[in-house]
């Protein structure tokens, strides 16, 4: 009869670890996503306040430009200009997405889930497709 | 642009993600016609500051709603690959089409999103899980989920139902977004709740997800055009961005019923003036 409790208590314990580690695992994708999201958007915004520092330094009104493309930002950035500063942060927003859907397709694949490994994949190209047209 | 036009953008903004948070949708809706109208921005440059400003609104309230478990993480990546396919083509269409067009599709959109939004109810009763089968696709992909509900402090199982036309109509829902620069939300919303009977706030919070990608998407090829005025997009980022963290916040516990009403109605007057606009004389467009 002991034995049996014990045996009991046993099983009882191994299932109450396998659901701590299974709502871990799923709190782990939860709280990544949330660190991802929410540190993109905060990165981006300091470095635009950098930007408008900038702006307020240089003492003339904000730039009124087009979008610089990443391969013509690494100048603006060198030499302190207002445009360049405004521009990465609008880039670090918008890759945010883009993070975030890599980090879905590699915890889909640690899951061993081909059919979301492979739909994430998709979404993951579609964004590449995007990006080479920014290019 | 003045410092006083920035600073009534940079508020814009903060209303757009104020109510884009609650409502799951990008708060282009609201950007894009107060640019044009009231701050006479071209509107191809108002879609690609608009695009920035829902990336900015879905990663800031959606990294809350995901880590609040309302969001159900497989039914958006199920519906994006639909969404993001749709945003290339969009965007890929709306460099190539007349301004005259745009206002008048996004007119007809506004109107329709009104309709849509006035006309959505959800009861406890209609919220508890009912008898049926799941469909074969909804199975496989394992799409039915839960969410925890703040308002009652319930946690409510849901079924997806009609997948294969909750994926037609998001490809709907991500060609619009590249077409006229908004999240796409105000079709994704109703098409999950109505058409797909996922309970209204996982719906927002999925939506909500979502829009960021799809947006992206369509973002990064107005950029490559260069129709995206940094400090314009980078008033609107701490904008919405400041909006998103009071949406989340405060109307987490709310009832969703009243404010929708409210947004509804603010839709209608919105698509009512874009289309109106078209038939004043000497307005340019």
């Amino acid at each position: 009869m002991i034995t049996a409790r014990a045996g009991l208590r046993l099983v009882q314990q191994r299932v109450s670890n396998l659901r701590r580690a299974v709502v871990a695992e799923v709190e782990d994708i939860n709280r990544l996503i949330y660190h991802v999201l929410r540190g993109g958007v905060v990165v981006s915004v300091a470095i635009l306040l950098f930007g408008f520092v900038l702006v307020a330094f240089s003492g003339q009104p904000i730039p009124e430009s087009g979008s610089i493309p990443p391969r013509a930002l690494a100048r603006p950035l060198f030499t302190f200009t207002p445009e360049g500063y405004l521009s990465l942060g609008v880039l670090v927003l918008i890759f945010t997405p883009v993070v975030r859907v890599f980090l879905s397709l590699v915890s889909f694949a640690r899951e061993r889930d081909r059919q979301y490994v492979l739909m994430t994949a998709i979404v993951f190209a579609n964004l590449l497709v995007s990006l080479v047209l920014l290019a | 642009m003045s410092i006083a036009v920035l600073l009534i953008l940079a508020v814009a903004a903060f209303l757009a993600g104020l109510g884009g948070s609650y409502l799951g949708v990008g708060g282009g809706i609201f950007l894009i016609p107060f640019m044009t109208l009231a701050l006479s921005v071209n509107i191809k440059v108002a879609i690609a500051t608009s695009l920035i400003g829902v990336i900015a609104n879905s990663s800031g309230a959606a990294s809350v709603y995901v880590r609040d478990h309302l969001t159900n993480l497989r039914l958006a990546m199920f519906l994006e690959v639909a969404t993001t396919l749709g945003a290339i083509a969009g965007a890929l269409v709306g460099l190539g089409v007349p301004d005259f067009y745009l206002y008048v599709v996004f007119g007809i959109v506004v109107l329709y999103a009104a309709t849509t939004m006035a006309r959505i109810r959800e009861t406890a009763k209609e919220r508890a899980y009912q008898a049926g089968e799941e469909a074969p696709l909804t199975k496989r992909l394992k799409l039915s989920s839960v969410y925890f509900d703040q308002e009652d402090q319930g946690v409510y199982r849901y079924r997806v139902e009609r997948p294969v036309a909750g994926f037609g109509v998001s490809a709907a829902a991500g060609l619009f977004s590249g077409l006229l620069g908004v999240g796409g939300g105000f079709i994704k919303v109703p098409a999950m709740n109505v058409l797909m009977r996922v309970p209204m706030k996982a719906a927002v919070a999925t939506s909500n997800f979502m829009i960021g990608v799809t947006a992206a998407a369509s973002a990064f090829i107005y950029y490559s055009q260069g129709l995206v005025d940094p400090g314009l997009a980078a008033m609107v980022i701490i904008g919405v961005f400041s909006g998103t963290n009071l949406g989340t916040r405060l109307l987490a516990h709310a009832k969703s019923s009243n404010v929708r009403f409210v947004f509804a109605l603010f839709l209608a007057v919105l698509g009512t003036a874009m289309v109106a606009r078209l038939f004043l004389p000497g307005v340019p467009i």
